[in-house]
């Protein structure tokens, strides 16, 4: 399809694009006239965030598989519904750094939001990204504006330091990523996804030993921006420095992301030329397995003995990356609709903690455990709750969104057979509740002592806390829907 | 490229240029290096695109290669703009404290570095390097004295050096802390310090082992600096028994003569003793905070958990009283208070100058420091801070009376010290810790200024320390003579000279709290002033009976030692207007009653003139009273034989043990035990180690190694 026809599937990104152009006009406007602090660049980030997510709803609807820009986007079920979820995890990024102290504080905001949504931007090509020209610039895109964003805190050393960090290891994990996209150019003769499937087809013997090569490094730079083991080193320290909104977008949103682009290449680039061992001899099934194991079982573990909260969550993180792999290793339309609804479900339970973490780094100024000893019993009982029910879904207990997406995540490696893998998830996930837990008894069954100062939250703080509570809440409970719209969501795209 | 090269040849360069830039990423340190590493690899990457899209025919492969090179100057773009912004932090946010505090620290501890290294082969260099590194740290604490005093009051500037200890709940940090109290101890050490270093440029001249002595008396002062400027106890313990060893070095400096190092040995030994009391005394706060959840020494913190302190015992004995004491017991030593002041006589046998040090601006101060840093947990242990009064009292009184019988002029002032000290305990004991630190600064003037007077004559008459063989010095060392006259004034508390001020502030408090004492502070202060009076009187005044020699010899000091020595004056005679007490936030103690003041007044000049009257007017009834008192005197002169004492009872037991010790436990039981663990560690070291290291190449390299995993993995399966 050519460009002007393009257009029509494009409505997300390019409502986005508007609305970065605004924000950037608007700030302009408002320094120009010596405004310093305006709330408005955040409301117009806002709208656009949200008027992105209604230009991908309707997108739903839409039942064409098409070729978009001369074969570097593609449009299907699979990119809307990760267009619809990122641009949810946009608007809630957006919204969480208008209350947060941290973003609030600094200057240059209209700078920040104009990231913001740029990174979203960024992520949204990465769901619809099938070419490997358009999947590294896509993904390099999203980095860049991730680097600044988690360095936005100019006077503070540690976001600096960082930013700094996640610079350097994004840029050697792109490199050796790039690198391996160009053995893979080299050896298909082709740079979009198709043409890569009937590329592999051709490949005589030696090749193949090559081939698997530039696949370990291709797979390296994905589980980079996925942060799964052993390549999620740079996660404790990025979602440590970063403002909790922005780490909140990562772990969130650029997760997501990551996702998309590891799922729609190997199942669709790389997988969709026939059963994956039999054409190439790679054993993509024994690496996942590995990777997925290991992701899991470190990211829980490193987390058991963190006390600062963003710490822990970020290993938390790792460990539901993990999870998710267990899909992604079961490399079946199963798998990618368990993966689907397990990023669903993530998304709900993850934001709502970190929007909880958020709040009471405004209250009280702390991020480490401590500062949460008897939450409940000094101002704090609503954001509490809410952040139990968030810490018990995380973990898999059962009336909660958490247990019903790990029960399909689990639940599909067990009709694939991968009976080992889910055993070794379900003892992490007992694991991880000792973490969980001691979150959740600080807060409720410590005494809080005479230092700790009585703290106060607003209710409008904590509407979309509420929100996201009340869906772990019902999708524990009425997740039909959604299983139906993964259902239609997972069918990709193959040229 | 030459066009017939075959594929083959692109695709082996590009992997060799990716190569490189991996290995620069991992092994380089410079942040720009790693940049220009990235940088490498994507051109490796441009290369085989290039390669490949040639060989094919295609033109994807060289527009990808505009793409990444675009990609990689947005990524060196971002790079650059974040190291900026961390540079741009470093400079603004935390910079006052960051800069300034560290480099009070570091700059007497560069100077160890120059006079080790390269000590020997400049001492033309270390002349200057010594004194001036000293120097530039007391610009720079007057530069942090400043921005501390536009803070508002009670106001403390912080920097934090590093994460030193990290166990478990317990944490030290390496942070140095600038509040009023250590400031002016900061200025004290740094300034006093500054001219004792120029003052011994010229007293050591010529000495074999100049820059040994210059390092030595860096590290002295950078270690007396971690002591006052440490913001946990933890940190302040590393410079107590830093100066601890400088002192046994210094002491025991010219160490070919055995009981040089034989003093330096007992410096050393006593005050091993008070630090062991002074460590159970942390151990025992560090436990009881840690029962309560508190795992810290830091000074701020213990000040915010007193309550948990209040109520704490320990078998039964409340907490603040054992703490209290045991601390105190370090104070004893270090101070030189009874009964460990045994020490500090001995320590004569250093330099002159390094006496001068240690009693005026370093080492012994410390005891009263610390004591002075953690007033608010004293406050909680009446009993211990009762304990502290009649101790320095009895210190001051004891002391006093022994200098009146010395006849070596570097003792009198010994004991002298020992007694002043005394005097600053009673101060900190009945509560006025203003005016026990503001007696701490002036008696540095004075004392240091005594010190290095005495050290003027001793250099002047060729080695002569006997004050019998001195007298009628006056017209040929006239600035030794103004100056120490000046010091000697002061010490004896004639108004308005600095030690008026300060000795009065202690003693009209002693009289609120504790009467006794008031009045034995009084006696000692009349005792003071005859001692003082009869150092100068036989130095300077009288008839001359120098020896043969020391006639020939006999000369006034160059300049490079008078000009410390008139500066010290100034500050001797105007300390006392210092407004340390009001700086220190202690207001309510200043103004002693007037009849008070009368008659410390009267004691003082009453004690000169009976020194005058004694040994220049009546040369020979001094020694129709020492017959007279016949036993007493002997006693007094031989400073109550208390050394004897110890050596009976302490020493020669300890000996007895010690052999048992070395014959018998030592080489079978721990030598034993020592080498089995270390055994057990070799094998099981190297097994764990932390992952998350914070370093960003060690990340890269577990990127990588992943990567070679994986396709290990695959080639061996």
């Amino acid at each position: 399809m050519d460009a002007t026809q393009s257009l029509r599937y494009f409505g997300p990104e390019l409502v986005l694009t508007a609305a970065i152009m605004a924000v950037l006009a608007l700030d302009l406007g408002l320094t120009a006239r010596g405004i310093e602090r305006s709330r408005w660049p955040g409301i117009v980030a806002l709208a656009g965030a949200a008027a992105a997510i209604g230009s991908a709803v309707r997108l739903l609807r839409v039942p064409a598989r098409e070729w978009l820009f001369g074969r570097m986007l593609v449009f299907d079920g699979f990119s809307v519904y990760f267009k619809v979820l990122l641009g949810l995890a946009l608007l809630a990024a957006v919204w969480m750094s208008l209350g947060s102290r941290e973003v609030r504080g600094q200057p240059n905001e209209g700078e920040y939001f104009t990231l913001l949504l740029s990174s979203g931007l960024a992520m949204l090509l990465m769901a619809a990204a099938a070419n490997l020209l358009m999947a590294y610039l896509s993904l390099e895109f999203a980095s860049l504006t991730s680097y600044v964003l988690t360095g936005f805190l100019r006077h503070n050393r540690r976001s600096a330091e960082a930013a700094l960090k996640y610079l350097i290891y994004g840029g050697v994990a792109s490199g050796a990523m790039i690198y391996g996209m160009s053995w893979i150019f080299g050896l298909t003769g082709s740079m979009d996804y198709a043409g890569i499937a009937a590329g592999i087809a051709q490949l005589d013997d030696p090749s193949r030993g090559a081939f698997f090569l530039a696949l370990v490094l291709v797979l390296a730079g994905f589980g980079y921006k996925v942060a799964s083991v052993p390549f999620h080193m740079w996660a404790p320290d990025v979602y440590t420095g970063a403002p909790i909104p922005v780490t909140a977008f990562l772990a969130v949103g650029s997760k997501a992301a990551g996702f998309a682009m590891l799922l729609r290449f190997f199942h669709f680039g790389v997988g969709a030329a026939g059963p994956v061992g039999a054409v190439t001899r790679v054993p993509l099934l024994q690496l996942g397995t590995l990777l997925c194991a290991a992701t899991m079982t470190l990211g829980n573990l490193a987390a058991l003995s963190q006390q600062n909260m963003k710490r822990l969550l970020a290993y938390s993180s790792i460990a539901h990356a993990g999870y998710a792999l267990l899909g992604f290793v079961v490399f079946a339309d199963a798998g990618v609709q368990a993966v689907l609804f397990y990023l669903t479900v993530y998304y709900i339970m993850n934001l709502g903690a970190f929007w909880v973490v958020m709040l009471i780094a405004n209250a009280t100024g702390h991020e480490d455990l401590p500062s949460y000893r008897g939450l409940a019993w000094r101002g704090g009982a609503l954001p509490a709750l809410a952040l139990a029910i968030f810490l018990f879904s995380l973990a898999g207990l059962p009336p909660l969104a958490g247990f019903v997406g790990k029960f399909y995540v689990f639940g599909a490696g067990v009709e694939r057979g991968l009976i080992a893998l889910v055993v070794v998830g379900v003892l992490n996930s007992v694991v991880s509740l000792y973490y969980y837990v001691r979150v959740v008894k600080t807060m409720f069954l410590d005494e809080p002592r005479a230092e700790d100062a009585p703290v106060h939250f607003a209710l409008n703080d904590l509407a979309a806390v509420g929100l996201l509570s009340a869906a772990t809440l019902v999708l524990g409970i009425r997740f039909d829907w959604l299983l139906a719209r993964v259902e239609t969501a997972r069918r990709i795209f193959a040229g | 490229m030459p066009p017939g090269a075959p594929l083959t040849w692109y695709l082996g360069l590009s992997a060799v240029v990716f190569a490189i830039g991996t290995v620069g990423v991992l092994v380089r340190r410079n942040i720009i290096v790693i940049f220009m590493a990235i940088e490498l690899m994507l051109n490796a990457v441009n290369l085989t695109f290039v390669a490949f899209a040639r060989s094919l025919g295609s033109m994807d492969g060289q527009v990808i290669v505009f793409f990444v090179m675009t990609v990689a100057a947005a990524e060196a773009a971002v790079g650059l703009a974040i190291i900026l912004a961390l540079f741009r932090n470093r400079e603004t946010t935390n910079a006052d404290e960051l800069v300034t505090l560290r480099w009070i620290v570091l700059l007497p501890a560069a100077g160890v570095f120059f006079h080790v290294f390269l000590g020997r082969r400049a001492i033309a260099a270390v002349k200057v390097v010594g004194p001036g590194l000293v120097g530039a740290a007391f610009a720079v604490a007057v530069v942090a004295a400043f921005r501390l005093r536009a803070l508002p009051e009670g106001g403390i500037l912080r920097d934090h050096v590093y994460t030193w200890i990290a166990a478990g709940p317990f944490r030290a940090d390496a942070v140095l802390r600038l509040d009023a109290l250590s400031a002016v101890m900061a200025l004290v050490v740094t300034g006093v310090g500054f001219l004792i270093h120029v003052y011994s440029v010229g007293y050591m001249s010529g000495d074999r082992g100049f820059a040994r002595y210059f390092a030595y008396l860096n590290l002295f002062t950078t270690a007396m600096l971690i002591l006052v400027l440490a913001d946990n106890l933890v940190l302040l313990f590393v410079g107590w028994e830093g100066v601890g060893l400088c002192s046994y070095l210094l002491i025991g400096f010219w160490y070919e003569k055995p009981e040089n190092a034989a003093a330096g040995k007992k410096a050393f030994l006593v005050n091993r003793i008070g630090d062991a009391g002074f460590l159970l005394g942390l151990f025992v706060l560090v436990w009881t905070l840690g029962r309560h959840g508190f795992w810290t020494l830091d000074v701020a913190e213990i000040e915010r958990h007193l309550d948990v302190l209040r109520t704490a015992t320990i078998g039964g004995w409340p907490v603040p009283v054992v703490v209290g004491l045991l601390l105190f017991m370090g104070a004893t030593g270090k101070s030189a208070q009874l009964p460990l002041y045994v020490w500090l006589p001995d320590a004569m046998a250093g330099p002159t100058p390094v006496s001068a040090l240690i009693h005026a601006a370093t080492m012994v101060t410390a005891g009263v420091y610390m004591i002075a840093r953690l007033h608010a947990l004293y406050a909680l242990a009446p009993a211990a801070l009762t304990v502290v009064a009649v101790v320095g009292a009895a210190t001051a009184l004891f002391a006093a009376v022994i200098a009146t019988a010395q006849t070596d002029i570097k003792r009198v002032l010994a004991y002298s010290t020992v007694s002043q000290l005394g005097y600053m305990f009673l101060g900190l004991g009945v509560g006025a810790t203003g005016a026990a630190v503001f007696h701490l600064v002036t008696h540095a003037f004075f004392k240091a200024l005594l010190f290095l007077g005495a050290g003027s004559v001793i250099h002047g008459l060729g080695g002569e320390q006997d004050m019998q063989r001195m007298g009628g010095l006056r017209e040929r060392m006239p600035v030794t003579f103004w100056t120490m006259a000046a010091a000697g004034l002061a010490i004896a508390g004639v108004p308005p000279l600095a030690g008026f001020f300060s000795k009065d502030e202690i003693v009209s408090s002693a009289f609120r709290e504790m009467p006794v004492l008031g009045v034995v502070g009084l006696v000692a202060a009349a005792l003071t002033a005859y001692y003082t009076g009869r150092l100068l009187c036989l130095t300077f005044l009288g008839r001359s009976r120098l020896s043969h020699e020391a006639e020939h010899h006999v000369h006034e000091s160059p300049p490079v030692m008078t000009l410390p020595l008139a500066i010290l004056a100034v500050g001797a005679v105007a300390g006392g207007f210092l407004p340390v007490p009001a700086l220190l936030g202690h207001r309510g103690e200043a103004g002693a009653p007037l009849a008070l003041m009368a008659l410390a007044t009267g004691l003082a000049v009453g004690g000169l003139w009976l020194a005058y009257q004694l040994h220049v007017v009546h040369p020979a009834v001094p020694a129709q009273v020492a017959a007279r008192l016949g036993g007493f005197y002997q006693l007094v002169r031989d400073k109550f034989r208390v050394d004897e004492l110890y050596d009976a009872v302490v020493i020669r037991p300890l000996f007895a043990a010690a052999d048992v010790a070395a014959r018998g436990i030592d080489p079978k039981l721990i030598d034993g035990t020592v080498n089995g663990t270390g055994m057990l560690v070799a094998a099981t070291s190297g097994v764990w180690r932390r992952l998350q290291t914070g370093n960003v190449q060690h990340y890269a390299l577990f990127f990588l190694l992943g990567a070679l995993a994986l396709l290990g993995y695959y080639v061996g399966r």
